[in-house]
């Protein structure tokens, strides 16, 4: 499409923003269903042990409380909520109530009662004795052979190794080897609303979950595996989602709550608070990286060999898939033939990992882009520099046969971000003496678009105008708060030519909504889903060209479609809307004016972004303040600019949080002590900078308009930029994240000791 | 307790708990739903409403505390119909991704312009300390605020 754009990279507000300022948006956690009851979880207060006795008597004597459940008296069936589609292989090791609690927070009652004060009062009258086994904390001693098993096949479950080339032999050739030991620290995804559901069973036992969800097909297949319920009886609403970012990718609360209604066969409503939500949901998985990287004296990489140790926390979730996410990352950045990434994942006695924006983007990029600055210390080269030696160029393939990159744009994005953040002048400055001291850093991130190569990745769509002349869209679409639903609306209006408020999205519900494969996963949507609403457009394009040309009684080329209208270009006093057309089609063709149609991914290429980073460190308290950010980025095409910026901006905001001050932490037994937000530091206004945003807008090939994914692909470099500031700042080399104010004294004081 | 108090510029009448907490009140018995809670400890500001001119927590709120007080929640930010200019600004500038934080963000942000009405970029991220938002960034939140001073026609109150 060479003609101007109307709609595509335009910022038009995300479709419900006039509910949501208004406040009259319903989240679940608003919603009221007649005859509605109030559920209550029970949480472990240890973190490891198996219940000797639960005396529940108390709580059920509670006038209000209408049942009590735990291990007795619900299913056995165990189950992995990273599951979202039939075919997958994954361990079933978690259930809906455990007699056998393995993390600070593992779920062992409920309590279902007629108003939530109620149920949380019969909640604190469960009385629970224990026989305390063995915590393990540590994730390298958890990888021991000895070590107390948390399931009985030990606690090491996962290894994993991709390979290209050989580097053993290429690693000895080296002019110089630089080895690195960073850890990342496990995270709350922080969104403001805290996980929340509502089941509701009719008399014929038919369930409706009301769910803020990434994966309504997703929901279903766990909570019919959960509950030995065919499919079929289960209903999946979505509703709208204050925030996700992975965390509401696994059904969590949704088996339970469908568990408890279906019993009881009333509404049950279960909301978690903060301190539930970030104990008894999931986390960013923590992992301990080690990496030893190999360059010439040019400062061109040879070899690299990176060990990932992967957190899975007390139950396997998606520790096996993050583990391969992960690796495939390492390959796809830079040009290195001849490279080993393995990984291994192993249980501890901590909070469950899952999927939290960057799929584990965040994590290993922390690991090789912090040493890759030390690379290019000990090369005395500058970062940047070394960086554009090695990044890939615009359609390299990738060394272990993946998927290939497309028009990968690395190189722009740090080319522009070195001349916009002047970063030859700010790199070069020299150091001032004193209490605060400056200094700058940059880093790289690459991100995937959807699951092509590796699951199955396809989206059903239907596309209809409607004789009103408005088109409706069905389709499995998840928008939790990043305007999926208006990115798609754009591409439609776009193709149609059709105002882009005569296009309505209906609810996301298994009902209704035609079959989509993986919902919001895996930076698929715009990408994926969005070449799938581009496609029905098209064809609903050719269909009002083709019916206009009949209806018209003229050529199909002579037929102009604009804003809703359609005419011969030869006699351009007759112009039918398009409802009209849709109506003669309908009466004189016994056709409707729509199609439905499945869409496969075609490819799986690369997005890329580069941030810098200037940062003061105050070097008596350890205090760092970002003085200003940029942040480059490779999509494609931003199909809504003012999106694409507050993506970018937001994900910032996370990435800062992992780097300087989010880590959730245990006491030597395994009791969490972050978990509450007076605890655990979210980045607040006056802390975040400003976030500069510029767009490497190099059309990709198979992408919608070009476009490719930006808001996980948006957090991946955020951390090691900042760290590498920290480091450039003092001189030190930090490798334990987030660098807090104690940290980051512990590394001037070890520096300045290395100096006596 | 009765409690008497004001909300919206509407006079309610009640019979609570004095314990209850403001924002349950104000969801739970007034229907009011707009208000959010996101952490119940005063650290997040979802739940943030204005008491007589001030931004205030409602979670931190008890019944009691509330007697005669003139509250005005998110429900209470539209006129007639007609959205408050901050409204509208957080729409045009792109302030609003999942919409959690966006009440109690609105209500920090009014509170701040009925005391000041030109604020700066540094005054409004101080008025802003206590709502977090995972979304954003702040950036367009704060680009908001500045469009609404600028757009004048922000009357005290
Ligand atoms: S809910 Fe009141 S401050 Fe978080
Ligand atoms: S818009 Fe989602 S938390 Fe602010």
């Amino acid at each position: 499409m060479d003609q101007k754009l109307k709609y595509i990279g335009k910022y038009i507000p995300i479709h419900d923003a006039k509910e949501k300022v208004s406040g009259k948006i319903v989240y679940v956690g608003d919603m009221e269903l007649h005859g509605m009851l109030h559920a209550k979880l029970v949480l472990s207060p240890i973190a490891h042990g198996r219940i000797k006795h639960i005396n529940i008597s108390k709580a059920e004597a509670l006038p209000g409380v209408i049942a009590v459940f735990n291990y007795k008296n619900s299913p056995e069936i165990l189950y992995n909520a990273h599951k979202w589609i039939e075919g997958i292989e994954v361990i079933r090791d978690e259930r809906l109530f455990t007699s056998h609690v393995r993390f600070f927070g593992d779920r062992i009652a409920a309590v279902v009662a007629e108003s939530k004060e109620i149920a949380e009062k019969a909640a604190n009258l469960i009385e629970v004795e224990y026989e305390e086994l063995p915590v393990i904390l540590d994730p390298e001693i958890a990888k021991k052979a000895d070590s107390y098993p948390i399931h009985p096949d030990g606690n090491h479950f996962f290894s994993k190794e991709i390979k290209c080339g050989n580097p053993d032999e290429k690693m000895k050739e080296g002019f110089l080897t630089i080895e690195d030991r960073i850890e990342t620290p496990k995270t709350h995804h922080a969104a403001m609303e805290t996980h929340a559901c509502i089941a509701d069973t009719d008399q014929i036992g038919n369930i409706t979950v009301y769910t803020p969800c990434q994966v309504i097909f997703q929901v279903q297949l766990i909570v019919s595996e959960a509950l030995k319920i065919p499919r079929n009886k289960i209903r999946v609403i979505k509703t709208t989602t204050g925030g996700s970012f992975g965390g509401k990718g696994q059904p969590i609360l949704e088996p339970i709550a469908a568990f408890l209604s279906y019993t009881l066969k009333r509404p049950v409503k279960l909301v978690l608070d903060r301190t539930e939500e970030i104990i008894a949901t999931r986390t960013r998985t923590k992992t301990i990286g080690t990496v030893q990287t190999a360059v010439d004296k040019e400062g061109n990489i040879i070899a690299r060999d990176i060990h990932m140790l992967v957190d899975a926390g007390a139950y396997t979730t998606n520790g096996e898939a993050i583990a391969v996410a992960m690796g495939k990352k390492t390959f796809k950045l830079y040009r290195i033939y001849d490279q080993r990434y393995v990984a291994e994942a192993v249980y501890t006695n901590t909070l469950i990992a899952g999927a939290c924006r960057g799929y584990g983007s965040p994590q290993i990029h922390s690991v090789t882009e912090i040493n890759l600055d030390n690379v290019a210390k000990a090369l005395h080269m500058d970062p940047v520099e070394f960086r554009l030696k090695n990044l890939v160029h615009p359609y390299d393939k990738d060394p272990t046969g993946g998927p290939e990159l497309g028009n990968a744009r690395i190189i722009d994005c740090v080319k522009k971000g070195r001349e916009l953040f002047e970063w030859d002048k700010k790199y070069s400055r020299p150091k001032q003496a004193g209490r605060y001291a400056r200094g700058v850093g940059m880093a790289c991130g690459a991100h995937g678009n959807g699951y092509f190569g590796a699951y199955p990745d396809f989206i059903t769509l239907s596309l209809r105008i409607n004789e009103e002349g408005t088109a409706v869209l069905k389709g499995a679409f998840h928008d939790v708060g990043c305007g999926t639903n208006m990115t798609m609306m754009q591409i439609v209006a776009e193709v149609l030519d059709l105002d882009v408020s005569k296009i309505y999205i209906p609810a996301t519900d298994t009902l209704v909504s035609p079959f989509d494969s993986a919902g919001t996963q895996a930076s698929r949507v715009t990408f994926v889903c969005g070449g799938a609403a581009k496609k029905v457009a098209e064809q609903v394009r050719a269909k009002l060209i083709a019916y206009g040309a009949k209806v018209l009684d003229c050529m199909e080329a002579d037929v102009v479609l604009e804003d809703g209208y359609v005419w011969d270009c030869n006699s351009i006093d007759l112009k039918i809307s398009y409802g009209e057309l849709a109506v003669i089609t309908q009466k004189r063709y016994s056709e409707e004016m729509g199609a439905t149609m499945t869409y496969q991914s075609p490819g799986n290429p690369t997005s890329y972004g580069a941030h810098f980073v200037e940062v003061e460190v105050d070097t008596m308290t350890g205090r760092v303040k970002i003085l200003a950010y940029l942040a480059v980025h490779d999509l494609g095409k931003a199909i809504n600019s003012g999106f694409v910026e507050g993506q970018i901006q937001g994900a910032v905001q996370m990435g800062i949080g992992m780097a300087l001050s989010e880590e959730i932490t245990f006491d030597s037994k395994g009791k969490v002590t972050a978990g509450r937000f007076s605890r655990y530091h979210v980045i607040n206004a006056p802390d975040m900078p400003e976030v500069q945003v510029e767009l490497i807008e190099r059309l990709e090939d198979l992408g919608p308009f070009g476009a490719k994914s930006i808001g996980e692909a948006a957090t991946v470099p955020t951390a090691p930029a900042i760290i590498n500031a920290i480091n450039h700042a003092l001189d030190v080399n930090l490798t334990v994240l987030p660098a807090l104010p104690d940290r980051i004294m512990d590394a001037i004081k070890s520096k300045t000791k290395e100096r006596v | 307790m009765l409690l008497e108090f004001d909300v919206n510029g509407i006079k309610r009448k009640l019979d609570v708990d004095p314990e209850m907490r403001l924002i349950d009140i104000l969801r739970d018995k007034l229907g009011l739903k707009g208000t959010k809670e996101g952490c119940g400890e005063g650290e997040c500001g979802a739940c943030t409403v204005i008491i007589d001119s001030v931004a205030v927590n409602s979670c931190l709120v008890l019944a009691i505390q509330a007697r005669d007080k003139q509250i005005i929640t998110i429900e209470g930010l539209e006129k007639d119909g007609e959205l408050d200019l901050l409204q509208k600004t957080f729409i045009n500038q792109g302030a609003v991704q999942c919409g959690y934080c966006t009440p109690g963000m609105l209500m920090s942000c009014k509170a701040l312009l009925m005391q000041n009405t030109n604020p700066t970029e540094k005054e409004i991220r101080l008025a802003i300390s206590g709502n977090l938002c995972r979304c954003t960034g702040y950036t367009k939140i704060i680009r908001a605020v500045r469009e609404a001073v600028e757009t004048g026609g922000m009357q005290n109150g």
